[in-house]
Protein backbone atom coordinates (compact mmCIF):
# COMPACT_ATOMS: atom_id res chain seq x y z
CA UNK A 1 0.00 0.00 0.00
CA UNK A 2 2.74 2.42 0.98
CA UNK A 3 4.74 1.33 -2.05
CA UNK A 4 1.77 2.04 -4.27
CA UNK A 5 1.30 5.54 -2.89
CA UNK A 6 5.03 6.26 -3.23
CA UNK A 7 5.02 4.93 -6.78
CA UNK A 8 2.06 7.09 -7.75
CA UNK A 9 3.64 10.24 -6.37
CA UNK A 10 7.03 9.54 -7.96
CA UNK A 11 5.56 8.64 -11.33
CA UNK A 12 3.37 11.72 -11.33
CA UNK A 13 6.39 13.90 -10.47
CA UNK A 14 8.45 12.30 -13.23
CA UNK A 15 5.81 12.53 -15.96
CA UNK A 16 4.48 15.99 -15.11
CA UNK A 17 8.04 17.31 -14.82
CA UNK A 18 8.94 15.79 -18.17
CA UNK A 19 5.91 17.26 -19.92
CA UNK A 20 6.59 20.70 -18.47
CA UNK A 21 10.29 20.40 -19.32
CA UNK A 22 9.56 20.05 -22.99
CA UNK A 23 6.71 22.55 -23.13
CA UNK A 24 7.60 25.49 -20.92
CA UNK A 25 8.99 28.61 -22.55
CA UNK A 26 11.50 29.84 -19.98
CA UNK A 27 14.66 27.76 -19.91
CA UNK A 28 15.27 28.31 -16.22
CA UNK A 29 11.82 26.95 -15.48
CA UNK A 30 12.61 24.01 -17.75
CA UNK A 31 15.68 23.27 -15.60
CA UNK A 32 13.56 23.36 -12.45
CA UNK A 33 11.02 20.98 -13.98
CA UNK A 34 13.86 18.69 -15.04
CA UNK A 35 14.82 18.73 -11.36
CA UNK A 36 11.27 17.56 -10.54
CA UNK A 37 11.62 14.75 -13.06
CA UNK A 38 14.95 13.62 -11.60
CA UNK A 39 13.49 13.60 -8.10
CA UNK A 40 10.61 11.49 -9.37
CA UNK A 41 12.98 9.02 -11.01
CA UNK A 42 14.97 8.81 -7.76
CA UNK A 43 11.72 7.97 -5.96
CA UNK A 44 11.02 5.26 -8.52
CA UNK A 45 14.48 3.79 -7.86
CA UNK A 46 13.70 3.72 -4.17
CA UNK A 47 10.41 1.90 -4.76
CA UNK A 48 12.33 -0.63 -6.84
CA UNK A 49 14.63 -1.38 -3.91
CA UNK A 50 17.65 0.28 -5.51
CA UNK A 51 18.70 2.45 -2.59
CA UNK A 52 22.28 3.11 -3.70
CA UNK A 53 21.29 4.04 -7.25
CA UNK A 54 18.57 6.35 -5.93
CA UNK A 55 20.96 8.19 -3.64
CA UNK A 56 23.58 8.47 -6.39
CA UNK A 57 20.88 9.84 -8.66
CA UNK A 58 20.11 12.50 -6.08
CA UNK A 59 23.77 13.40 -5.50
CA UNK A 60 24.98 13.42 -9.09
CA UNK A 61 21.95 14.72 -10.98
CA UNK A 62 20.21 16.98 -8.53
CA UNK A 63 23.45 18.24 -7.01
CA UNK A 64 25.64 18.37 -10.09
CA UNK A 65 24.08 18.19 -13.52
CA UNK A 66 21.13 20.51 -12.90
CA UNK A 67 23.46 23.07 -11.31
CA UNK A 68 25.62 22.89 -14.45
CA UNK A 69 22.53 23.37 -16.60
CA UNK A 70 21.42 26.39 -14.58
CA UNK A 71 24.91 27.88 -14.86
CA UNK A 72 24.88 27.39 -18.62
CA UNK A 73 21.45 28.99 -18.93
CA UNK A 74 22.54 31.98 -16.87
CA UNK A 75 25.79 32.41 -18.80
CA UNK A 76 24.16 32.24 -22.20
CA UNK A 77 21.09 34.43 -21.72
CA UNK A 78 22.79 37.67 -20.93
CA UNK A 79 22.38 41.25 -22.01
CA UNK A 80 22.32 40.49 -25.70
CA UNK A 81 19.33 38.22 -25.55
CA UNK A 82 16.70 38.21 -28.29
CA UNK A 83 18.88 39.60 -31.03
CA UNK A 84 18.64 38.14 -34.47
CA UNK A 85 21.45 37.07 -36.74
CA UNK A 86 21.82 37.90 -40.40
CA UNK A 87 19.35 35.23 -41.45
CA UNK A 88 16.66 36.62 -39.17
CA UNK A 89 16.88 33.85 -36.60
CA UNK A 90 16.58 34.69 -32.92
CA UNK A 91 19.95 34.02 -31.32
CA UNK A 92 18.63 32.82 -27.98
CA UNK A 93 15.63 30.73 -28.96
CA UNK A 94 13.21 29.46 -26.38
CA UNK A 95 10.82 27.19 -28.23
CA UNK A 96 10.72 25.44 -31.54
CA UNK A 97 8.12 26.36 -34.09
CA UNK A 98 5.07 24.51 -35.31
CA UNK A 99 6.95 22.48 -37.91
CA UNK A 100 9.47 21.09 -35.47
CA UNK A 101 6.76 20.12 -33.00
CA UNK A 102 4.79 18.39 -35.76
CA UNK A 103 7.88 16.46 -36.84
CA UNK A 104 8.67 15.55 -33.24
CA UNK A 105 5.11 14.36 -32.71
CA UNK A 106 5.31 12.10 -35.76
CA UNK A 107 8.63 10.66 -34.62
CA UNK A 108 7.33 10.21 -31.09
CA UNK A 109 4.34 8.23 -32.37
CA UNK A 110 6.67 6.10 -34.51
CA UNK A 111 9.04 5.36 -31.65
CA UNK A 112 6.14 4.69 -29.29
CA UNK A 113 4.66 2.13 -31.67
CA UNK A 114 7.99 0.37 -32.16
CA UNK A 115 8.61 0.28 -28.39
CA UNK A 116 5.16 -1.22 -27.80
CA UNK A 117 5.88 -3.84 -30.44
CA UNK A 118 9.13 -4.68 -28.62
CA UNK A 119 7.43 -4.80 -25.24
CA UNK A 120 4.89 -7.40 -26.29
CA UNK A 121 7.63 -10.02 -26.30
CA UNK A 122 9.20 -8.65 -23.15
CA UNK A 123 6.07 -8.86 -21.03
CA UNK A 124 6.24 -12.63 -20.90
CA UNK A 125 9.66 -12.41 -19.18
CA UNK A 126 8.37 -10.78 -16.03
CA UNK A 127 8.28 -12.70 -12.81
CA UNK A 128 4.70 -12.19 -11.83
CA UNK A 129 4.61 -14.36 -8.74
CA UNK A 130 5.65 -13.07 -5.34
CA UNK A 131 8.52 -10.64 -5.47
CA UNK A 132 11.55 -11.05 -3.23
CA UNK A 133 11.95 -8.79 -0.26
CA UNK A 134 14.04 -5.66 -0.31
CA UNK A 135 17.60 -6.01 0.84
CA UNK A 136 20.37 -3.42 1.18
CA UNK A 137 22.38 -3.25 -2.01
CA UNK A 138 25.34 -1.10 -1.00
CA UNK A 139 27.69 -3.87 0.12
CA UNK A 140 26.82 -6.05 -2.86
CA UNK A 141 27.44 -3.18 -5.27
CA UNK A 142 30.74 -2.42 -3.56
CA UNK A 143 31.93 -6.02 -3.80
CA UNK A 144 30.77 -6.23 -7.39
CA UNK A 145 32.52 -3.02 -8.41
CA UNK A 146 35.90 -4.24 -7.22
CA UNK A 147 35.60 -7.86 -8.32
CA UNK A 148 33.41 -8.52 -11.34
CA UNK A 149 33.08 -5.08 -12.85
CA UNK A 150 36.52 -3.75 -11.95
CA UNK A 151 37.53 -3.04 -15.57
CA UNK A 152 34.47 -0.88 -16.20
CA UNK A 153 35.08 0.87 -12.88
CA UNK A 154 38.65 1.83 -13.82
CA UNK A 155 37.64 2.86 -17.34
CA UNK A 156 34.94 5.09 -15.89
CA UNK A 157 37.56 6.81 -13.73
CA UNK A 158 39.65 7.49 -16.83
CA UNK A 159 36.51 8.74 -18.59
CA UNK A 160 35.75 11.17 -15.77
CA UNK A 161 39.33 12.46 -15.78
CA UNK A 162 39.17 12.94 -19.54
CA UNK A 163 35.83 14.75 -19.27
CA UNK A 164 37.21 17.04 -16.55
CA UNK A 165 40.34 17.96 -18.51
CA UNK A 166 38.40 18.26 -21.75
CA UNK A 167 35.78 20.56 -20.26
CA UNK A 168 38.48 22.74 -18.72
CA UNK A 169 40.38 22.99 -22.00
CA UNK A 170 37.33 23.64 -24.16
CA UNK A 171 35.86 26.35 -21.99
CA UNK A 172 39.02 28.29 -21.21
CA UNK A 173 38.81 32.03 -21.92
CA UNK A 174 39.68 33.38 -25.31
CA UNK A 175 43.26 34.46 -25.80
CA UNK A 176 43.67 37.83 -27.49
CA UNK A 177 47.19 37.52 -28.91
CA UNK A 178 48.88 34.39 -30.07
CA UNK B 1 3.21 -1.76 -8.34
CA UNK B 2 3.88 -4.06 -11.21
CA UNK B 3 6.34 -4.41 -13.99
CA UNK B 4 4.19 -2.73 -16.62
CA UNK B 5 3.69 0.54 -14.78
CA UNK B 6 7.43 1.13 -14.49
CA UNK B 7 7.85 0.36 -18.18
CA UNK B 8 5.04 2.78 -19.04
CA UNK B 9 6.72 5.54 -17.02
CA UNK B 10 10.09 4.97 -18.65
CA UNK B 11 8.54 4.84 -22.11
CA UNK B 12 6.78 8.15 -21.51
CA UNK B 13 10.03 9.73 -20.31
CA UNK B 14 11.90 8.40 -23.35
CA UNK B 15 9.32 9.75 -25.80
CA UNK B 16 9.29 13.13 -24.05
CA UNK B 17 13.07 13.26 -24.37
CA UNK B 18 12.85 12.44 -28.08
CA UNK B 19 10.30 15.24 -28.52
CA UNK B 20 12.59 17.69 -26.70
CA UNK B 21 15.60 16.75 -28.83
CA UNK B 22 13.67 17.06 -32.08
CA UNK B 23 11.45 20.06 -31.39
CA UNK B 24 13.51 22.48 -29.39
CA UNK B 25 15.82 24.99 -31.07
CA UNK B 26 17.95 25.81 -28.05
CA UNK B 27 21.05 23.68 -27.54
CA UNK B 28 20.68 23.63 -23.76
CA UNK B 29 17.08 22.46 -24.09
CA UNK B 30 18.32 19.64 -26.33
CA UNK B 31 20.76 18.64 -23.59
CA UNK B 32 17.84 18.61 -21.13
CA UNK B 33 16.06 16.19 -23.47
CA UNK B 34 19.16 13.99 -23.54
CA UNK B 35 19.10 13.81 -19.75
CA UNK B 36 15.48 12.64 -19.93
CA UNK B 37 16.42 9.87 -22.38
CA UNK B 38 19.32 8.66 -20.24
CA UNK B 39 17.12 8.62 -17.14
CA UNK B 40 14.50 6.56 -18.95
CA UNK B 41 17.08 3.96 -19.99
CA UNK B 42 18.56 3.71 -16.49
CA UNK B 43 15.07 3.28 -15.04
CA UNK B 44 14.49 0.45 -17.50
CA UNK B 45 17.66 -1.31 -16.36
CA UNK B 46 16.72 -1.11 -12.69
CA UNK B 47 13.16 -2.28 -13.47
CA UNK B 48 14.37 -5.34 -15.33
CA UNK B 49 16.83 -6.28 -12.66
CA UNK B 50 14.08 -6.15 -10.05
CA UNK B 51 11.41 -8.03 -11.93
CA UNK B 52 13.30 -10.47 -14.14
CA UNK B 53 16.51 -11.78 -12.60
CA UNK B 54 16.83 -9.97 -9.28
CA UNK B 55 20.57 -9.54 -9.09
CA UNK B 56 22.43 -6.21 -9.04
CA UNK B 57 23.82 -6.06 -12.57
CA UNK B 58 21.11 -3.59 -13.53
CA UNK B 59 22.10 -1.37 -10.62
CA UNK B 60 25.72 -1.41 -11.82
CA UNK B 61 24.58 -0.53 -15.32
CA UNK B 62 22.43 2.33 -14.03
CA UNK B 63 25.41 3.66 -12.09
CA UNK B 64 27.58 3.67 -15.20
CA UNK B 65 24.79 5.39 -17.15
CA UNK B 66 24.74 8.12 -14.49
CA UNK B 67 28.55 8.48 -14.72
CA UNK B 68 28.47 8.77 -18.51
CA UNK B 69 25.60 11.27 -18.31
CA UNK B 70 27.56 13.46 -15.91
CA UNK B 71 30.63 13.43 -18.17
CA UNK B 72 28.45 14.15 -21.21
CA UNK B 73 26.76 17.08 -19.48
CA UNK B 74 30.09 18.62 -18.44
CA UNK B 75 31.68 18.38 -21.88
CA UNK B 76 28.49 19.33 -23.73
CA UNK B 77 27.93 22.43 -21.65
CA UNK B 78 31.58 23.41 -22.05
CA UNK B 79 31.16 23.15 -25.82
CA UNK B 80 27.95 25.20 -25.64
CA UNK B 81 29.66 27.94 -23.61
CA UNK B 82 32.61 28.05 -26.00
CA UNK B 83 30.23 28.24 -28.96
CA UNK B 84 28.39 31.07 -27.27
CA UNK B 85 31.66 32.95 -26.68
CA UNK B 86 32.59 32.70 -30.34
CA UNK B 87 29.29 33.14 -32.16
CA UNK B 88 27.09 34.73 -29.46
CA UNK B 89 24.21 32.41 -30.25
CA UNK B 90 22.86 29.11 -29.00
CA UNK B 91 20.43 28.52 -31.84
CA UNK B 92 21.07 25.02 -33.10
CA UNK B 93 20.76 26.08 -36.73
CA UNK B 94 23.67 28.50 -36.30
CA UNK B 95 26.12 25.70 -35.58
CA UNK B 96 27.09 25.17 -39.18
CA UNK B 97 30.88 25.55 -39.12
CA UNK B 98 33.51 23.41 -37.53
CA UNK B 99 36.03 26.23 -37.39
CA UNK B 100 35.01 29.56 -35.93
Amino acid sequence: MFDTILFIFAALAAIVGGILTISVKNLMHACVFLLLTLLGVAGLYLTLGADFVGVIQLVVYVGGVVVLMVFAVMLTSGSNAQKVNRFGMVKIPTMGNFRTYTLAGIFAALILMSIIKLYRNVFSMARLEKLPEYYPTVSKIGHSLVSTHVLAFEISSVLLLGALVGAAIISRPKREMR
Amino acid sequence: MGFYSYLVVSTILFVLGIVAVLARKNIIAILLGLELILNASALNFVTYTRFVNNNIDGHIFALFIIIVAAAEAAVGLAIVLRFFQIRETIHVDDATQLQG
